[in-house]
Parts: structure tokens; sequence; C-alpha cells
């Protein structure tokens, strides 16, 4: 079973990722903000990473610059109320960067094709 | 009694009358011989030397020829009474009488009584009156008396007759002075007025002729400028004495000789030298004083002092004329100069008058083709064209033929009457290509004069252009020339005068100036025009940017529980059973979201977050999809393209903003290739950089290269070289490649051309250092809130 982790901040946010996960048969992690995203990581083999980038203590971005350096290949999915985090550059090194919307067709998608590769 | 009072009341008669004063003298020795009842009354009168009595008068009548009687002073009675100044009488028999008096005894040889009385009043001598018996005679008291009043009486008269004399020659000196004195103080020719001096001169003298010779002050010869009379040619000249030029010593100067002719005769001149402001200036000669009746004279010092009279006249006269031609000559000089500082400044305040570059052009060309400016036939206004490096004509004119002549001030603002075609003037700034080329290099003014070969042979010389002679005088300002006004007589044939030239060179210099500051006041409201619209632009947007910063930031607030509502709602929608009342409620929810998530982006792609279309993109594909855009202008131009395209990672980007760099460098190559042609040479490829794989691009053209002086200005806002454009594209195009966390770099080979190469990282194989600038440089462009939070 593959394992995902989704950090957001926003309990309800992580609530409806993971039972539409689950749903699809993933294993699913949570947190609350890049700082426990990363201890996740650490103990935890992912194949996947979802990450928000507006959260306290530690951003979505410097989280993903944090999982690149540790775990080149791990993929991480970008996905963020924001549409114009997608001119950063510090972005560009996600594997996906999605806007959030409450059909998930597209963010179970993506997750496909990641996991798949 | 009576009979001697009727003697004395005759001799007082006589006294008062009005005959001639000769023959006064004579009636009254007639009168006297009667009265006294002698033989015969003599007068002999003392001549000038005082040495000698001559016998002038007698009661008979005729006097005796040559040789004239006389007597030395003291010798004889007559003599003795003139030195005694006392009555003297003696008779034949006495001793010596006879020996001492003989010359007498031609006129009575036998006298026998001789009274002798000297003629004399207080303090002088004129002569003594001899009366003279064939007998034995003595005189009363009575009679002597007589006699002595009749002396005194004769006395009065010689005085009366002296003075005369003098006051005749006086009043004719001063009627000659005063004539030559009028002479000079009316508007006599200097010419005439010498004539008439020298001739007045010669004729007061009483000389056979007279000479003025003066001294020509350039050559130093000395020439006759006006003579009278007689002139003996080998005493024209006679030597000056030193002296005359050194008028400080105490006595005038003159020269006076005599010389003999070939017949033996004597001849006399006398020069006084003309001398002022201590320089000898020439000579007055007299010759050959003549008197009636008799041979040449010497001159006496009245002659002399005469003649320094009239010398000084000359001089006067010379001075006058010499200063009066100064005086003309400056003030005819003054007339020119004030005329043309008169034009200078009428044009100068009439430029004053307007900054448009266009009305200046035609005050200047008015101001120089008007017959009461500078009065050119024809006038043309080139300019330097910096890019080019060429003069091209501005504007230019001609005198029309039937041009009356108005005051300036009038005829400076009204337009050009006859304006020349001055296309064809494109004349290359190089030397011997020309007077104008030359004027520009060297900056300064050019005359081209009919005499020297036509220096323009080869030059692109427009065939209206035909003057043998013009002047070209350049426009500098701040040590550049900025163009060249040529002016030429060639219709009306006239020479070109040295001083309207003079003073066109001093309006050149301000026209110049006024010219430039014309050109920079144009360039400023340029400037200020398009600084206003972007102020305008730039207020628009940043209300806009308020308002969208306002709307996003409220927009994000409400996704995130937007998404949870509508997330949940679709799972319980999955949840309920197909028939279930609540499955209606649920899809109100899941339509009221995504109607609510639809006005969301609508409102996010308003305010400009979404706009971007960033994605990965094939570099060398966007460069072959810019190239088509611009292949009409590369044609045109004579521009090849080569390509060199290497397959080459995607890269992150946003597809449209990269096109356009390309669109503005493409561009800038062909700007600087468009009159020559050329080759614009796309290279892309891979590079290694430090910090990982950029995506390259090289854009090269053969343009010739950006001069070393601008080339720090390239990327900088509004800096062009070019008169059109905006001066940005190079500038938008470094800030595209900043925000792409890319390079752009220029290689300059002056004289062949300019290589851009655009550096992009490929994003999976590169971390960009700098990012972080990279992404602030991103923020500050993209309005709305660009940056992480």
């Amino acid at each position: 079973m593959k394992k995902i982790l989704v950090a957001d901040d926003e309990m309800a946010i992580r609530l409806l990722y993971s039972e539409e996960l689950k749903e699809e048969g993933y294993e699913v992690y949570t947190a609350a903000n890049g700082r426990e995203a990363l201890e996740i990581i650490d103990s935890v083999p992912l194949d996947l990473v979802i990450l928000d980038i507006k959260m306290p203590e530690m951003d979505g971005i410097e989280a993903l610059r944090q999982i690149k350096e540790r775990k080149p290949d791990l993929p991480v999915l970008l996905s963020t109320a924001y549409g114009e985090y997608k001119q950063d550059f510090a972005t560009w090194a996600s594997d996906d960067y999605l806007v959030k919307s409450s059909d998930l067709e597209d963010l179970k998608n993506a997750v496909r094709r990641h996991l798949k590769d | 009694m009576s009979e001697r009072t009727a003697f004395m009341s005759q001799m007082v008669e006589l006294l008062t009358s009005t005959v001639s004063f000769g023959e006064r003298l004579s009636n009254m020795v007639h009168l006297l011989a009667r009265f006294m009842k002698v033989d015969e009354a003599l007068y002999f009168g003392l001549d000038k030397t005082k040495e000698t009595l001559n016998l002038q008068i007698s009661s008979r009548g005729a006097l005796p020829g040559q040789p004239r009687l006389e007597f030395p002073l003291g010798q004889g009675v007559v003599g003795a009474a003139a030195k005694t100044r006392k009555p003297q009488m003696v008779h034949r028999d006495q001793e010596g009488v006879l020996l001492d008096n003989a010359p007498l005894e031609k006129i009575q040889p036998d006298f026998h009584t001789l009274a002798a009385f000297p003629v004399a009043d207080d303090n002088f001598l004129y002569g003594v009156l001899l009366l003279i018996d064939t007998h034995l005679r003595t005189f009363t008291p009575s009679e002597r008396q007589a006699v002595h009043l009749a002396s005194l009486m004769l006395a009065a008269t010689l005085r009366q007759g002296l003075l005369q004399e003098e006051a005749k020659k006086r009043i004719a000196e001063l009627s000659v002075l005063f004539e030559v004195g009028k002479a000079l103080s009316s508007t006599v020719e200097l010419d005439d007025l010498l004539e008439r001096v020298v001739s007045t001169t010669a004729k007061v003298i009483n000389a056979r002729g007279a000479a003025l010779q003066i001294i020509d002050a350039e050559t130093g010869e000395t020439r006759v400028t006006s003579y009278y009379g007689q002139v003996p040619v080998a005493k024209l000249c006679p030597p000056l004495p030193s002296g005359g030029e050194a008028s400080g010593s105490a006595e005038m100067p003159f020269l006076q000789g005599e010389t003999s002719d070939a017949q033996g005769r004597i001849h006399y001149h006398l020069a006084v030298p003309l001398t002022f402001k201590r320089q000898l200036h020439g000579t007055l000669c007299v010759f050959d004083k003549i008197i009636p009746g008799g041979g040449p004279q010497p001159f006496d010092p009245e002659n002399r002092q005469l003649m320094f009279t009239m010398a000084g006249l000359i001089v006067n006269a010379l001075e006058n004329a010499l200063t009066y031609q100064q005086v003309e000559t400056l003030a005819e000089r003054n007339e020119r100069m004030v005329r043309n500082l008169t034009v200078l400044q009428e044009v100068s305040q009439a430029m004053l008058t307007t900054v448009q570059e266009e009305r200046l052009l035609d005050i200047i060309i008015q101001g120089l083709i008007q017959p009461s400016g500078l009065g050119f036939d024809r006038v043309q206004i080139l300019e330097v064209d910096e890019a080019s490096q060429t003069l091209r004509g501005r504007k230019g004119a001609q005198r029309p033929p039937d041009a009356p002549a108005l005051p300036l001030s009038e005829v400076l603002f009204q337009p050009l009457a006859k304006e020349l075609p001055t296309s064809e003037w494109q004349i290359p700034i190089s030397p011997g290509l020309g007077a104008m080329a030359q004027a520009v290099l060297r900056m300064r003014p050019v005359h081209q004069h009919p005499s020297l070969p036509q220096s323009g042979a080869g030059a692109p010389w427009p065939s209206t252009f035909d003057a043998q002679e013009y002047f070209v005088v350049p426009l500098v300002v701040k040590d550049r020339a900025t163009g060249v006004i040529v002016v030429d007589n060639q219709a009306s044939g006239r020479p070109l005068e040295p001083e309207p030239l003079h003073v066109l060179q001093m309006l050149a210099t301000q026209a110049a100036l006024m010219l430039e500051n014309a050109h920079l006041y144009s360039t400023i409201e340029a400037n200020n025009r398009e600084l206003m619209l972007i102020r305008e632009r730039m207020l628009e947007s940043d209300r806009l940017a308020a308002l969208s910063s306002l709307a996003s930031g409220m927009a994000h607030e409400i996704r995130n529980p937007l998404v949870s509502i509508g997330g949940f709602a679709r799972r319980i929608a999955k949840l309920v059973e197909k028939d279930s009342p609540l499955r209606g409620y649920v899809e109100v929810i899941q339509e009221e979201v995504s109607r609510l998530e639809k006005l969301l982006r609508e409102i996010l792609d308003f305010t400009g977050e979404n706009l971007s279309y960033f994605g990965d993109h094939d570099l060398s594909q966007l460069i072959e999809d810019t190239l088509p855009l611009l292949q009409r202008d590369l044609d045109a131009c004579h521009i090849k393209v080569v390509k060199d395209l290497q397959p080459i990672p995607r890269i992150h980007c946003d597809d449209r903003q990269i096109k356009q760099v390309f669109y503005n460098l493409f561009q800038n190559a062909r700007q600087a290739m468009h009159e020559t042609g050329g080759t614009l040479t796309i290279r892309t490829y891979t590079q290694e950089r430090e910090d990982g794989l950029y995506a390259a691009a090289a854009v090269s053209d053969t343009g010739g290269g950006i001069p070393l002086d601008v080339l720090h200005n390239i990327f900088n806002p509004f800096f062009s070289t070019k008169d059109y454009g905006t001066g940005l594209g190079l500038s938008i195009a470094q800030r595209i490649v900043a925000r792409h966390y890319g390079h752009i770099e220029v290689k300059n080979e002056l004289g062949r051309g300019v290589t851009f190469i655009v550096t992009l990282p490929i994003a999976k194989y590169c971390l960009v250092k700098d990012a972080g600038q990279g992404a602030a440089l991103a923020g500050a462009l993209n309005a709305p809130s660009g940056g992480r939070r």
C-alpha cells in the first residue's frame, strides 16, 4: 500500500484529503506544517507528499526545498489556494502545482500519475 | 605879421588837406621857399639805413636825374644839421663851405647862403630842410621860428605819411590773412585752399613765384602740391635746414639763399618748413621778390614773418583736413559697425521670441538674406546627423529678386518667400569631402574662394548648388559642431565682403546655441509627455493593484473553507441514497460551491494572479515560433537568418514572455543592420554554469557593434540611439530574463556586430543560488502579492 503524506494547516482540508485518498486505497499520513511533515518523512518511507504552501512554522516552499535535498526522488505535489507561486522559481522543483478546488479529481489524477512512475 | 599869419594858415591847411602825401610835402616846401624869399628850398630825407640823406623834394619842382644827390650823415651843412639836430647856417665865403657842400653846386652853382633845418619831432629825425640863396642872407629870429614851425609841420606830415603807409600795409596783410582764414574755415577743398594760400603769399610778398611742397606720409617722397607764378625748376626743392625737423629750437628755422642764373642774374628764394606734431611735413617757398621797375630783391624779415604765418595756416589746414579725413573714416566705419550690430541685435532679439526650431531657422535665414539684414543671395542650413555622420539639408532659402527693402524687425517674422529644397544635401563628414565637411571637422569657418579649386569634387554635391564662391560657418555648441550655415552671392555675382561674413560668424555662435536650446526644449517636451503618460499608467496600475490586493486577499481566505465545504458535500453525496431527499440538498451545496469557486477564479484572473502561463517549454521551439513574426521585416532589410538550434531539455517559463525576449532581440539586431543588411545568427545550446545546467540562446548581428560610449547604457529604460522606438526593448528583455532567473550578456565586437546571449535555468538540473533575489525582482514586477509569505 502506497504511503502518502498530506501537509496542510487546515484541519478540514487534511480530513477531506485523507478520507478521499484512503478511499482510493492509499495509506495517508497528515501534518499541520512543514516541520511536522519533515519529521514524518524522516521516519516513514513515503511514496508521495502533498504540500500546502501557506503554513505556520515552516511553509511549503521551505519544506519542498528540504525534501528535495534529502529525498530528490520523492514526488512532491504542491496544493495551494494561491496561483501566483507558480512563477516562484522555488516552486519549480515540485513535481506538480495544483490550485485547490472542491473537485478533487485533478489532485487524485496527479497522485495516480506520479505514483505510477 | 599878416604875411606870416597867411603863410602859417596856408601851411596848416596843407597839413590837414586830403591831397596825397607826396603832393602835400612838395607844396609845403614850395610855400616855405616863397615865404622865406629864398632862391630854392630842398628836402633831404633820411634813408632806412639812417646813414644817408637823399634829396627828395625841391621847391622848383623837377629833380636832377641820376645819380641822386645825397649827403652822408655829418657831412656838409645838411649832414651837420641832421647829426646835431640843430639849424646850421653857412656862407659861401666861409672856410671849407664850398668844399663841403660841393654837390649842391649841381643845383645852385652860385649859392651863397645855406641854411639847414632838421625836420624832426620829439623822437624821430625824418630829414633836413635846406634853404639856398644866391645872396648873402641872414634870418631874423622871427623868420627862424617860422622855418622851425614849418619843419615841425613837415615832420608831422611825414610821420602821418609813414603811419598811413604802415597802416595800409597792415590792412593789406590783415585782409589777406582774413581771406585765407575765411577760406580755411569754409568748405573749400583742401587743394583749392592750398592753391589760394600759395598764390596769396606770392602776391603779398610780391614774389615772382611760390611753391608748396608736401612730404607724403607713406612714401616719404616730396611732391609739389601747389605753385604760383614762375617757379625755377632747379629751386623747387631747396634742401631743408635740419632745424626744420627739430622744431624745438627757439629760432624759427627758415632757408634763405641766392643763386645766379646763366645770364648772371641773381635769384633769391625763401623757404619755411611746415611742421606739426614735431614732424616736418613740407615747405612753403617763395622766389624772387620783385619791386616795380626794379630787379629781384632779397627778402626782408617782414616777408619771413608773413611766410611763417602762412606756413602756420597751411599746417592748420592740413591738420584739419587730416583730422577730418580720419573722422570721416571713423564715422563711416562706425556707421557700418552700428548697422551690422543692429542686424545682429535684431536677429538675436527675434530669436529670443521662440523656442520652435522651424521658426528659429526662418528668423536666421531672413536675417541673412534680407537686404536690410546681411543681404546674402542664398542661405542653406545643414545639420549634423550623428548616427550616420552626415550633413543633411535642414532648410534653405533664396532672396527673391524683387524683394522690397523692408525694416528688418518686420521682415524677420515673415515666412520665407523662396524656400529651397534641402533633401538633396547629404554629405558624409569626412576630410576631403568639401568645405562643409571641413567646417564641421575643424569647427572653423571655411571660405571657398572662386580662385581656389572646388574642394567638393567627388562629394555627393546637390546638383542645384552651383556657387563658385561661398562661405561655410559651423554651428558649434559645447565643442561640438551641430551643423553649418552656407551663404553665397551666386545669383547676383557679387563677391562676399568680409564684414557681413564677420557678423555672420557672430550670429552663428548665437544661432547654434538657440537651435540647440530649441532642440533640447523639444526633446524635453517629448520626454515630459512620455513621462506624463507613464505616470498616468502607473497611477492607474497602482489603483488596480490596491483593488486586486484586497480582492485576492479575500478570495484566498474564502478558497480554503470553500474547498472543505465543497469537498465534504461531494463525500456526503456519495453516501446518500439515490432517492433520499438529502441528495437534492447536497447537490445544491455542491453547485453553489462550484459557482463560488468559478467566481473566485474570475476575480483572481482579473487581478492578474493567474495570468502567468508558466509551463515547461522547448527554448528552440519558442525561437522558431517567434521568427515568423519578424520575417517580413528581416527580408525587407536584406537580412539573412542562420539558425543552429540544438535539442535541449525543456525549461520552465512563461512562453509568451520568453517569446517577447527574443522578439525584442531580433528587432534590435534588425535595426542595427537595417541600412546595410547582414546576417542574423541564432544558436541554442546547453551551458554548464556554477549552479547547474542552463538553456542558452545566442543572437548575433553584423551591424557594426555598439559604440563604447553608449555600451553601458543599452539596458537602461528609454535609452535609444534611434529616433524611433521607446528605448525599452532591451530593458524589457532583461527584466523578463531576470524574472526567469536567467542571465543576459552582451558580446560587442566593434566594427563587426553584437551577440546577445540569453541563458535560462533548466529547473530540474539547476539550484539557482540567487533565486531569492530573482524572486524579489519577480515579486516587484508582479503587482499583487508575489514572493513567498
